[in-house]
């Protein structure tokens, strides 16, 4: 009984950090664009289906298959934010009109989602494409409980990548320029730093945690398939809505609380039962603390 | 004293609305330039036309002759002017100091930069107290004081100060209006928008009313009866 509820914790955290990670890539963008981007798990699919069609034609290790994933998903990061929200900006000054143009860039991040979906279609056109794993060996025991080692990598892995990003947001330059831009825009203007130039800097940030997210994913569960897009989107939109919309801490959180709950509802009432009941508790989250767990700070 | 920044004939617009309707005038040097209005006169357009926030459709902006009109904000920092703006806008999860650094993001000369900080400590005693702490946490007057030591470490030659005043309790007015008269006493010249035009009149040099997006008044301290420049800083000369 309670060994259940210890591995069904520890199996949860594993798929958590990946989930983190998601949300985070996730959160940035929102923090700094004030914009949902729908391409999001779509541009990170798109860097697993570069490293999934390498991976068919030439040997290449997994350590180059995560710089395929990573670098992919950069590039089809800067497309996105070159196509749908560059142009989206909202205007600086008092009195600014931000509605038509949140609703551009969101229909325009959709639009390429379907055509990011349909190149990997056109490039990859079977349902379903196997990865290369992350490890062959079998979990590890400990006493009761099995340790699966894929788990132990991710969380391993996004423990790193936090620790980066911690250090590049709140010990760097950058950092000072990041946060100036998702607190205040129209303040971080007057200091003289560049919105759009962080902005993109961001967006490029946020698409490499997301690929090497979607490359952990891919890895874990060894294939591939299209849907891969929506589901990264989804995950990492309902990890950020749990945490708390902008909220980096709140992204970490959010991932990890949903990889667990998933685990546990997939395990007390079934599979088939897992995404409606995390669906259910989101709902219940949204109606009594409408900001998320752990909401940003953010002023006017 | 030369003209420092010249406004000529500056027409800035929100869509079909022109919310300044060709303002002219200019910032000597030195000094303490005052604009007064009623609200809705388009003083916070003027200075975030100046600050290259807002795009102005016509006329010029020049600061030491040579036209910034239209660029990018960033760059105008790099040039010499900075913008305290309205309600101060600290960024407030951040600590007082890395508000201070966010200031001086322009530039790259780190061992300058920390002995600016440490200037700002000197100057403004509360914030060397309050260093490591988030800036939301500030009282109103600190924050202004944060907000003007942020725009100081751009090292600017014209500090553009909208309504610093506002919401403040009256002693800390005063000790805001003895910080202006300190950094011009510096060198820094500064053109001012206030709603309290009896502490402005004490320190400008020079003072200009804007009513409606056009400036109808222009001189010295003393060139019109207070309560007059009062009475129409707060009702504009429509009401007359």
């Amino acid at each position: 009984m309670l060994v259940d509820l210890a591995q069904n914790t520890l199996d949860g955290l594993g798929t958590g950090a990946a989930y983190a990670l998601l949300a985070l890539g996730f959160t940035l963008v929102f923090g700094v664009l004030r914009r949902a981007n729908l391409s999001y798990g779509p541009a990170i699919m798109l860097g697993a289906y570069a490293a999934t069609w390498t991976s068919l034609h030439y040997p290449a290790g997994l350590l180059a298959l995560a710089a395929i994933t990573v670098g992919g998903s950069v590039l089809a990061g800067v497309y996105v934010e070159r196509l749908c929200f560059a142009p989206h900006r909202d205007a600086p000054g008092p009195g600014r009109e931000r509605r038509s143009s949140a609703i551009a860039a969101m229909v325009a991040s959709f639009a390429v989602w379907m055509q990011f979906e349909e190149a990997a279609t056109l490039a990859l056109p079977r349902h379903l494409y196997a990865f290369p794993p992350l490890t062959a060996r079998p979990p590890l025991a400990l006493g009761p409980l099995a340790l699966r080692l894929e788990a132990l990598i991710t969380l391993a892995i996004a423990v790193a990548v936090c620790a980066l990003l911690w250090w590049m947001l709140y010990r760097a330059r950058f950092g000072i320029a990041v946060r100036a831009v998702i607190e205040r825009p129209a303040a971080a203007v007057l200091a003289g730093i560049d919105v759009s130039r962080v902005s993109a800097r961001v967006f490029m940030l946020a698409s490499a945690v997301g690929g090497v997210a979607g490359f952990l994913v891919a890895a874990t569960h060894g294939q591939v398939t299209p849907h891969l897009g929506m589901w990264t989107t989804l995950k990492g939109l309902l990890a950020m809505m749990i945490g708390g919309l902008g909220s980096l801490p709140g992204a970490v959180a959010g991932g990890m609380l949903l990889g667990v709950l998933e685990a546990h509802s997939q395990w007390y009432l079934g599979p088939q039962f897992r995404d409606l009941s995390v669906y259910l508790l989101l709902f219940a989250l949204l109606a009594l603390r409408p900001r998320g767990l752990l909401p940003a700070r953010r002023a006017a | 004293m030369g003209v420092l920044l010249e406004v000529r004939e500056l027409v800035t617009a929100y869509g079909a609305i022109e919310a300044l309707k060709g303002v002219s005038l200019a910032v000597a040097e030195g000094s303490i330039t005052c604009l007064l209005g009623p609200n809705g006169a388009g003083k916070t357009t003027l200075m975030f036309s100046i600050a290259g926030v807002l795009t102005p459709r016509r006329g010029s902006i020049r600061l030491f002759g040579e036209d910034i009109t239209g660029r990018a904000p960033s760059t105008i920092v790099a040039r010499g002017i900075a913008l305290v703006p309205e309600n101060r806008l600290v960024f407030p999860g951040m600590t007082v100091r890395e508000n201070l650094y966010a200031g001086a993001y322009q530039r790259a000369d780190r061992a300058g930069i920390e002995g600016d900080i440490e200037r700002m400590f000197g100057r403004f005693p509360p914030l060397k107290e309050r260093a490591g702490q988030g800036a939301g946490t500030l009282s109103g007057g600190e924050q202004q004081m944060l907000a003007v030591a942020r725009a100081l470490m751009s090292r600017p030659k014209l500090l553009l100060m909208d309504e610093p005043s506002l919401g403040l309790a009256p002693l800390v007015v005063e000790e805001i209006f003895r910080i202006v008269g300190e950094l011009h006493r510096e060198g820094v010249s500064i053109f001012l928008v206030e709603q309290n035009a009896h502490m402005a009149l004490k320190v400008a040099h020079h003072f200009y009313l804007i009513e409606q997006g056009r400036v109808t008044f222009s001189g010295d301290p003393g060139s019109l009866a207070e309560d007059e420049v009062i009475r129409r800083a707060y009702l504009g000369a429509a009401l007359r």
